[in-house]
């Protein structure tokens, strides 16, 4: 047959588009007949959540003794950790900190430290300051221990080493409120279940690098320690961790950042009065300004933890130790001479005026421009959000768009969109044709509303291009998985939601990343704003946007491309910029002019970074996704943050598994793609 | 030939029928491919290659004499360096035996592997591995601190190595504020803290610049003639073998192609790849007169005596030989015929082949 011949004829990746086009068709001409293509039918799905809920309330009945103690345990270096900061008198507090600043990073560290710590005292959140302190300062140790002896065990046994860096994988894409149903049910509520989820999370950034960090070690210094008749234990501690510590340190860093972050998270489930918890009640309370103070203060000791401990990682100078003493005896004289006088912590209110202004003028904004304001919000909507998920189908009616979607015109888009697509076959594009389908298909009908066939073949076509029948078939049991789970039509809303914000930082990021390589003074203005950005907790994130488009799901939408959009910008304008400068002087050698050589050297050279970055990208979009349930989203986060609510692990688990799935699916897929985009750059 | 042959005094360092496979069951593998070939090592070694694994080290045998200078030399891929990691254990080999002064080292267990390093064997890098974490003087200790020797103790050791070295007055100094010389001498040091009696170098000066190559060389064999170690050294430069080697062995595609001292490298190479290197060397400057000497009476003897003694180079002989057309006589210390040399045989030893 003439067409089985020329579809052979077709490179793989055309042939994987060609299958899904056929799968998707099929799908759009039997749905009017068979109505389970787009609804998976109950009946046909097993009831995983209740499964997992009744084997996990078993399984924690028995274990629930020993946790219990663990809990009662753990609670005691807690309480003198908080007892200390608090009671700690806070000139001395921002005392310390400013001699530590001087001597990891001379004056300006010090003024770092001073300014922060004294923006916090005059906010009057002190106390509650503290307290988040006192659960990191616990729940850090705690995961420096965990994720240093899992990193050491992966990097003795090979055996296990794949096993653990696939758990860490998960670890790192099981979203953060899914880990604390569990955790409330074993360890009860309190303070402690906060303290544990932080240390689970912030355990993996420190075995992912003293792994990464044992490994990276020279060969040449192993083989050294060997001769030099090191016993294994010798060779690893005298010689390899000490070896490793840049990397370790740089684990260190990111684990402090994870737990902070967890912490302000885990204050949704409240019983201690720390900064997470008042940034939640004041929202509640709809203070925008106390919750933006709130907030400004979580920002304040991330960027203090991250720029202090980034100081450490770097080796050399240090600076004058005796100045540091100075400044510290400074702050105990002053505390001697002036706490008569000078008010308590928290008596502090130096900034009530302006948070009470912040919100007045708020609310004359809002007033002013809240037309305005809601013709952004409803225009994203209607014109493409709503499209997005449910189709223009369902999406164009009389009401906002002015007329009525019907066949005729959907014929009309899909009619336009297959000549178009013959016209790039003609030219011998045949896979942006097929793309091109596929993707009026998916506008007609929604994401919503994909019939399931269609999507797990799509998701195993891409697997199959970006890395063989090993990644389609993890891709479509993963996928499958989910589907017969019933957690499926939430699925697809989280998938929607996270699709709708990453096109969204792609198409952003990816211009703001262009332009950062191509001026200088552009990476200069943006630099700061994307390390502030990364360095703040995700949970701040949703103060701004609520204040401006109260809840929703275009202020979830917001929230989410605030936080993913960071990695596009820096790996795309990394990328860019990266290229050899043989290569580039080659180029110009040949007489090319700027724009060709951004196009024809620079472009193809960047694509597997900035296929990395949409990549992390991802990955950030989903983990923003859980968090923006808070501020109504549909889908997975959802229904974790119900199931919390109800103390239902078995949600809980099951929908955190599935939204790690969708994460992880999309991670396999993206870096099967760069990687054979590296291979054929032969990097 | 067994291993003892040779003599009363132990080698030390012998290898007999070692071999390096990588790969999956790389073991068995190796025992199927010798004996679907009979035991024949080169087509063992292309079927192994046929079917995927990696034969980085194949049937190698030599032995090292106490206190002799050893020479692998083969251009990269050629095996030398995990050969140079199968002798000290790095990694361990596939089949073969392996004995340092007679122990059997494929049969040590790890503890004794652990003394053994500790007490007998010293080893130096390409890349110097250097411990970053550490100055020069606990580089240099590490050895003995792991030993448990008494920090006085091994600090006035560390202090007496790094003055053999000449680094005194950098002993303060890390690792990264040392040029490449410095480095490899801290490396060097490190390797002798314990007075071992036997020496790896794996391409100790290959990282370094043509000059302070030179100098370190020059001042190796300084080293070497107040230690007397016994010494397997590492190269991919032939001029570098042939200046300090007392018997070079050549390596290619993981086999020994052919061991002698170097003015049996040079003028008698086994084959053309030899030949291939020894093409751009001087051969007046390394071989002397006692490598193309004959036994006294082989030639009519002719009509002058230009004085030759069996350790002059071929370059030193033709020179005093300019006028001559006769065999001459070659006199030892004592002024005694030990043989004699013809002058033509001496142009054709300098010939360039031109194969």
């Amino acid at each position: 047959m003439p067409l089985m011949q020329s579809l052979s004829s077709l490179p793989p990746s055309s042939r994987a588009g060609v299958a899904v086009l056929a799968t998707g068709g099929l799908c759009l001409v039997f749905t009017p007949v068979f109505p389970w293509l787009v609804v998976f039918p109950e009946a046909w799905s097993l009831p995983v959540s209740e499964w997992i809920g009744v084997s996990l309330t078993w399984l924690f009945e028995l274990i629930k003794p020993a946790a219990r103690m663990v809990s009662f345990v753990l609670e005691h270096p807690m309480t003198w950790i908080n007892g200390g900061l608090a009671t700690t008198p806070w000139q001395i507090s921002i005392g310390a900190v400013t001699a530590l600043g001087w001597y990891i990073g001379g004056w300006r560290m010090a003024l770092l430290g001073f300014l922060g710590l004294g923006f916090v005292l005059a906010s009057g959140y002190w106390i509650e300051g503290m307290n988040t302190l006192a659960l990191v300062g616990v729940s850090v140790p705690l995961a420096l221990v965990i994720g240093g002896l899992t990193g050491i065990v992966a990097y003795e046994f090979a055996r296990v080493r794949n096993m653990i860096r696939t758990f860490l994988d998960v670890m790192q894409t099981v979203p953060t409120f899914a880990y604390l149903t569990p955790l409330l049910l074993l360890f009860g509520f309190g303070p402690v279940v906060g303290l544990i989820a932080s240390a689970i999370y912030a355990s993996p950034p420190v075995a992912r690098n003293v792994l990464l960090g044992l490994q990276r070690v020279d060969p040449e210094i192993k083989e050294a320690a060997i001769m030099s008749g090191s016993t294994r234990m010798q060779q690893l501690f005298l010689v390899e961790l000490p070896a490793a510590k840049r990397q370790i340190m740089i684990g260190v860093n990111q684990s402090l950042m994870a737990a902070l972050s967890m912490v302000i998270i885990a204050a949704v489930i409240g019983g201690f009065d720390d900064i997470g918890w008042e940034v939640l009640l004041t929202m509640r309370k709809a203070q925008f300004g106390e919750s933006l103070l709130a907030g400004l203060v979580i920002v304040v000791f991330a960027v203090l933890m991250d720029r202090m401990s980034a100081r450490l990682i770097e080796e050399g100078a240090r600076f004058d130790f005796r100045i540091s003493m100075g400044i510290f005896a400074a702050s105990v004289l002053a505390w001697l001479a002036g706490s008569e006088y000078l008010p308590g912590a928290s008596e502090f209110a130096l900034l009530d005026g302006v948070a009470e202004r912040v919100d007045s003028g708020l609310g004359e904004f809002t007033a002013a421009q809240g037309a305005r304001l809601d013709e952004i919000k409803n225009g994203a909507m209607f014109y493409g959000l709503l499209p997005l998920r449910i189709g223009l189908d369902e999406a164009v009616l009389p009401f906002t768009w002015g007329f009525q979607w019907d066949a005729r015109m959907s014929a009309l888009l899909l009619g336009a969109a297959m000549a178009v697509a013959l016209v790039l076959a003609y030219r011998g594009r045949p896979l942006a044709g097929t793309g091109l389908v596929l993707a009026a298909g998916m506008l007609e009908t929604g994401i919503a509303n994909l019939p399931w066939p269609f999507v797990l073949a799509g998701a195993s076509a891409l697997g199959w291009v970006a890395g063989g029948r090993k990644l389609a078939l993890y891709a479509f049991l993963m996928l499958a998985a989910v589907l017969i789970s019933g957690l499926w039509e939430r699925a697809l809303l989280s998938l929607y939601l996270c699709g709708a914000a990453v096109f969204a930082c792609a198409v952003a990021g990816g211009s703001i990343g262009l332009l950062c390589a191509i001026s200088p003074v552009a990476w200069r203005v943006v630099r700061p704003v994307c390390d502030m950005l990364q360095t703040i907790p995700l949970f701040v994130f949703l103060i701004p946007v609520l204040m401006f488009f109260q809840i929703g799901e275009f202020s979830a939408f917001l929230a989410i491309c605030f936080y993913a959009i960071v990695p596009m910008v820096r790996y795309t304008r990394h990328g860019l910029v990266e290229t050899p400068a043989e290569l580039l002087e080659a180029a110009q050698a040949c007489g090319t002019t700027r724009w060709q050589i951004l196009r024809d050297i620079r472009a193809p050279y960047a694509a597997p970074t900035i296929l990395l970055g949409l990549n992390q990208t991802i990955l950030y979009a989903f983990a923003m996704l859980v968090i923006a349930a808070l501020i109504g989203t549909t889908g997975l986060g959802q229904s974790i943050y119900l199931a919390l609510g109800q103390a239902d692990v078995g949600l809980g688990i099951s929908s955190g598994a599935a939204m790690a799935i969708l994460a992880l699916v999309a991670d396999r897929l993206v870096q099967g793609f760069a990687r054979s985009k590296r291979e054929a750059l032969g990097l | 030939m067994t291993l003892h042959e040779s003599g009363a005094a132990k080698a030390a360092v012998a290898c007999e029928g070692v071999w390096q496979v990588f790969g999956e069951n790389a073991e068995r593998a190796l025992g199927d491919a010798l004996g679907q070939n009979d035991g024949n090592a080169k087509a063992a070694a292309s079927l192994l290659r046929e079917r995927g694994l990696i034969a980085a080290v194949c049937d190698v045998d030599f032995e090292v004499g106490n206190g002799e200078l050893f020479v692998i030399m083969g251009l990269s891929g050629s095996g030398k360096s995990t050969l140079l990691r199968c002798i000290s254990n790095l990694i361990r080999a596939t089949a073969g035996r392996i004995e340092i002064e007679g122990e059997d080292l494929r049969a040590a267990g790890g503890r004794r592997l652990i003394e053994l390093r500790r007490e007998k064997l010293g080893m130096v890098f390409q890349h110097f591995g250097l411990f970053p974490h550490m100055d020069v003087t606990e580089n240099v200790a590490y050895p003995l601190r792991v030993k448990g020797v008494p920090a006085r103790e091994r600090r006035a050791r560390a202090d007496e190595v790094i003055r053999l070295v000449g680094l005194e007055g950098r002993e303060g100094a890390y690792p990264r504020e040392l040029s490449g010389g410095q480095r490899q001498r801290v490396g060097i040091a490190r390797s002798l803290a314990v007075d071992p009696s036997i020496w790896f170098l794996d391409e100790p000066f290959s990282a370094l610049d043509p000059l302070i190559r030179r100098q370190l060389q020059d001042e190796f064999l300084r080293i070497q003639a107040r230690l007397k170690k016994s010494i397997v050294f590492i190269t991919h430069d032939i001029a570098e073998a042939l200046k300090l080697a007392d018997r070079i062995a050549i390596m290619r595609d993981g086999e020994i192609v052919q061991i002698g001292t170097p003015a049996e490298i040079v003028l008698r190479p086994a084959d053309d790849y030899v030949r291939g290197f020894s093409r751009d060397v001087a051969k007046g400057k390394h071989a002397c007169v006692d490598s193309i000497m004959r036994p006294p009476g082989k030639d009519a003897p002719g009509d002058g005596d230009p004085g030759l003694r069996p350790d002059m180079t071929l370059d030193a002989a033709l020179a005093s030989c300019m006028s001559l057309y006769g065999a001459v006589p070659v006199r030892d210390d004592g002024g005694n015929v030990i043989g004699s040399v013809h002058p033509k045989d001496l142009v054709a030893a300098l010939q360039v082949e031109d194969s």
